[in-house]
């Protein structure tokens, strides 16, 4: 010890060693693991055309991760359910089913927590509040929950005496005297309730399937159990029409569409409200050709951008789109991409298939080395799709 | 050692350590203000409610920054300087750059934090300032430790001790412990739960690896210099200290038991948490063994039984951190405000009453003013007062909470509620806090600031003292 620089090797690797394992162990144990089914096939590969999970986020769920960070929830917010062993959470109803670290590779801000003055929130997107709860309760949760410690963000809200669109009404009921008031949900109070929404860890996984709790209800028997929860599910999309997290992927999509101000995508500004364009300049995307087509095409163009002649439905336009992975303003991100293509997929008399972020970063990664500032032509983008 | 070449030691090291006391001194206010606003939106969510920049969560994780990052580190800075000269009787140089440095090191902190209030925060643990100030907060560390480590370099005794170890262990880990952090958490950035293994083992390890043995550092030297005895036991010194070396960076991670991660890592977190009895028990014999052989000095000498007030708390609530730690137990306590136990337990009741005591026993030397007797009793007083309530508020506060929220019939809202007399309880502790961190302030400010006055008035502190 009496010479520094080996004093300072050993303290380096005290250190080194516990990395070594806890990181770099840790990495390759799971470090590599990928969304997958709820259940293999007996040779442990996954189904045909079985949903993966978990599922990635919408865009606007993931603007709502950097919120719920930002205003420091996690002080208070744990985001896992411990296992039967180590805690009372699944019998809390927390969770159906303990967090394994497949539920979280996808999230960008992975924000476990541990501290629980409030309750776990893995789940919260299970328990069936409504997004006006959800909102009520971000502005003044005294109001839903008497005696609540929650800090209410007022800030979060546009307050007003009278009723305007999307506004709630968040009345004190407790208190008498107070006056009627509503509430308008800024941008990021919907992103922030959108990100609760998407917390729910409600399919099982080969690791980990759900726990039977003893206070289930009588008619919820062990075999009939998957069976119901089957039909819950397949009731609750056809209700809507389309499964909830192609809901939420339209929903983000339709904000970057109509967004002008940066962080969106100001598709609006040209493409218009009804996805119409202008004759000659701005080709329509409601039932054109090129957004219910080819998607690495569509997905190209909204990379790199498209200048020059186009044909669109048979007709003849002449302009130029910037690109939005460009770094001007501010870029849209693979999901922020997919979300908005999704969305025009599926607005005004559209209906295809969603695009996947995964989808988006196959498509940016092979033109990698085309610079983001050039645009394609049509005559690029033909000469490529025949010679695939 | 002669009597002029420790004077020549104390003037070298009288700016820089009056720079970086005064600095951590302002800092504990800093913290201690953040403190209680945070304590009181516990008990009353409306408060300062409407402004978003002081959100409870952005509060009480700016308090954790400006204590362990603000008060700690610029005393970490003050204490091991002088100590590391005196033991190597060796006059510190570059007193420029170590202002320099701690200038920077000051304002990337306060650029820090208010980055935090202002809704820039990362999501890990005590690395929540926003990315930006973290290149100036390394560099300038790496300046004022490299500073240190050259006073150390050129001691004229070749053989050293366990204060040395502990101090200089600390002043090397801190940087190390950053760059692996900061790998894994910014650069290559690990998927998944793979940064909460991360974010916890660094948050974790700042307390254990960078407070803590400097305190325990500071304490090997104070107690047998003190009293002018040696260390009893000494011999058992260096295994504690290669225990703490080679147990703390593993026993961390015990915090994620049965969260999403591989169950090995809290496993092994478990074992080596249990395994750390070692380590305590020789730091407490070694210093309450010999302290005990002279109670009365240790009493009557103030800046001692700050130390020894500082130890006992180490002693008591580290064996108390051993037995949450066990998986039976951390079932219950684990995500309670137990938490806030173990981290107020070792900054507040550990690691600054030791600071506090090597303050006062080196200002006066630095100095060559003696602060009043009575200002330094009642700062004693209240923060024992203090510390008590917080520690007693937060431990019974938190067993209600974990053995409460175990049981699943009851609403999370009454769980809840049967905390919040601990939670109004320690509002008033950090009421009380505040003020006895308030005159240890006003105590530094005395000593270290000049007297405009003083050329015509110089009896005045004497006689006030």
């Amino acid at each position: 010890m009496n010479n520094i620089f080996k004093f300072a090797i050993y303290i380096f690797l005290t250190l080194a060693f516990a990395w070594l394992a806890f990181f770099v162990g840790a990495k390759n144990q799971y470090g590599d693991l990928e969304p997958t089914s709820e259940y293999l096939e007996e040779n442990k590969s996954v189904p045909k055309d079985a949903d993966l999970f978990p599922k990635s986020m919408s865009g606007n769920a993931q603007l709502g991760a950097k919120e719920y960070l930002s205003l420091g929830c996690v002080t208070c917010h744990t985001q896992q359910v411990r296992t039967i062993d180590a805690g009372f959470d699944v019998e809390r109803g927390w969770g159906q089913r303990p967090s394994v670290p497949r539920d979280y590779i996808l999230q960008k801000e992975v924000l476990l927590g541990h501290n629980r003055v409030g309750p776990d929130l893995a789940n919260v997107g299970l328990r069936g509040y409504t997004r006006e709860w959800l909102h009520k309760h971000l502005f003044n949760p005294q109001i839903l929950v008497e005696g609540s410690i929650c800090q209410p963000s007022p800030f979060l809200y546009d307050v007003a005496n009278e009723y305007s669109t999307g506004a709630i009404n968040a009345d004190n009921e407790a208190d008498d005297n107070a006056s009627t008031i509503f509430i308008k949900p800024t941008l990021r109070a919907n992103r922030i309730v959108s990100y609760l929404e998407s917390l729910k860890q409600d399919y099982e996984l080969p690791e980990m399937s759900f726990i039977e709790t003893q206070d289930e209800d009588a008619e919820d028997v062990e075999d009939v159990e998957d069976v119901i929860l089957a039909e819950e599910s397949t009731t609750k999309e056809a209700q809507s029409g389309v499964p909830t997290w192609l809901a939420d992927q339209i929903a983000s999509g339709k904000e970057i569409y109509s967004k002008v101000t940066p962080g969106g995508g100001m598709c609006v500004g040209c493409h218009l409200p009804n996805g119409l364009g202008q004759p000659g300049a701005i080709p329509p995307l409601d039932g054109s050709d090129w957004v219910l087509g080819d998607k690495e095409r569509l997905i190209k163009i909204s990379i790199h951008g498209l200048m020059g002649e186009v044909v669109v439905n048979g007709k003849k336009y002449v302009g130029a789109m910037q690109g939005f992975g460009q770094t001007l303003g501010s870029p849209l991100n693979d999901q922020q991409i997919a979300d908005v293509l999704t969305y025009i997929r599926n607005e005004w008399g559209n209906s295809v298939s969603a695009i996947s972020p995964e989808e988006v970063k196959a498509v940016r990664d092979s033109h990698k080395n085309r610079e983001l500032t050039s645009m394609w032509t049509e005559a690029e983008l033909q000469k490529q799709n025949s010679s695939d | 050692m002669n009597k002029t070449s420790e004077q020549q030691i104390d003037q070298s090291a009288k700016f820089a350590f009056s720079f970086f006391v005064a600095s951590a001194g302002l800092w504990l206010l800093a913290a201690a203000l953040l403190a209680y606003i945070a304590a009181a939106k516990l008990t009353d969510p409306l408060l300062l409610s409407s402004w978003e920049y002081f959100t409870y969560g952005k509060i009480k994780i700016s308090q954790a920054n400006a204590f362990v990052y603000g008060w700690g580190g610029n005393s970490i800075f003050a204490v091991s300087l002088w100590i590391i000269a005196r033991l190597s009787q060796s006059p510190i140089r570059g007193t420029v750059f170590l202002i320099f440095a701690g200038a920077i090191w000051n304002l990337a902190i306060t650029s820090g934090l208010l980055g935090i209030l202002d809704g820039h925060m990362l999501g890990h643990e005590l690395l929540e300032m926003p990315k930006e100030v973290w290149p100036a907060l390394f560099i300038s560390y790496i300046i004022i430790a490299f500073l240190i480590l050259v006073v150390f370099r050129s001691r004229r005794q070749k053989v050293t001790i366990a204060p040395q170890w502990f101090i200089i262990a600390a002043l090397i880990w801190f940087p190390c412990l950053f760059l692996f952090a900061w790998n894994g958490l910014e650069i290559n950035v690990g998927r998944g739960t793979l940064q909460s293994i991360l974010s916890m083992w660094f948050g974790q390890n700042i307390i254990w690896l960078w407070l803590t043995p400097v305190a325990l550092g500071c304490a090997y030297y104070i107690i047998p210099s003190v009293l002018n005895r040696p260390i009893d036991k000494y011999y058992l010194a260096i295994f504690g200290f290669w225990c703490i070396a080679g147990l703390a960076p593993w026993s961390v991670v015990h915090h994620l038991e049965g969260g999403p991660v591989p169950m090995w890592v809290p496993a092994v977190g478990t074992v080596m948490s249990i395994a750390m009895v070692f380590p305590i028990a020789v730091a407490s014999t070694n210093f309450h063994a010999t302290a005990f052989k002279d109670v009365s000095r240790v009493w009557n000498y103030l800046p001692l039984r700050f130390v020894i007030f500082g130890t006992l708390s180490y002693t008591i609530s580290s064996y108390i951190g051993v037995i949450f730690s066990i998986p039976a137990v951390a079932k219950l306590t684990q995500f309670s405000i137990i938490n806030e136990f173990h981290f107020n337990q070792r900054v507040y009741g550990f690691f600054s009453m030791i600071i506090f005591g090597l303050v006062y026993h080196i200002l006066p030397q630095v100095t060559g003013k003696e602060i009043g007797t009575a200002a330094k009793n009642f700062h004693f007083w209240t923060s024992a007062l203090g510390v008590f309530a917080l520690l007693l508020a937060y431990l019974i506060g938190g067993l209600t909470h974990g053995v409460l929220a175990q049981q699943p019939t009851l609403a999370w809202i009454t769980v809840i509620d049967s905390v919040k007399p601990y939670f109004l309880i320690t509002e008033f502790a950090f009421i009380i806090l505040g003020f006895s961190q308030l005159v240890f302030v006003l105590n530094l400010w005395k000593v270290i600031v000049p007297n405009p006055f003083s050329c015509c008035e110089k009896n005045v502190e004497q006689k006030t003292a």
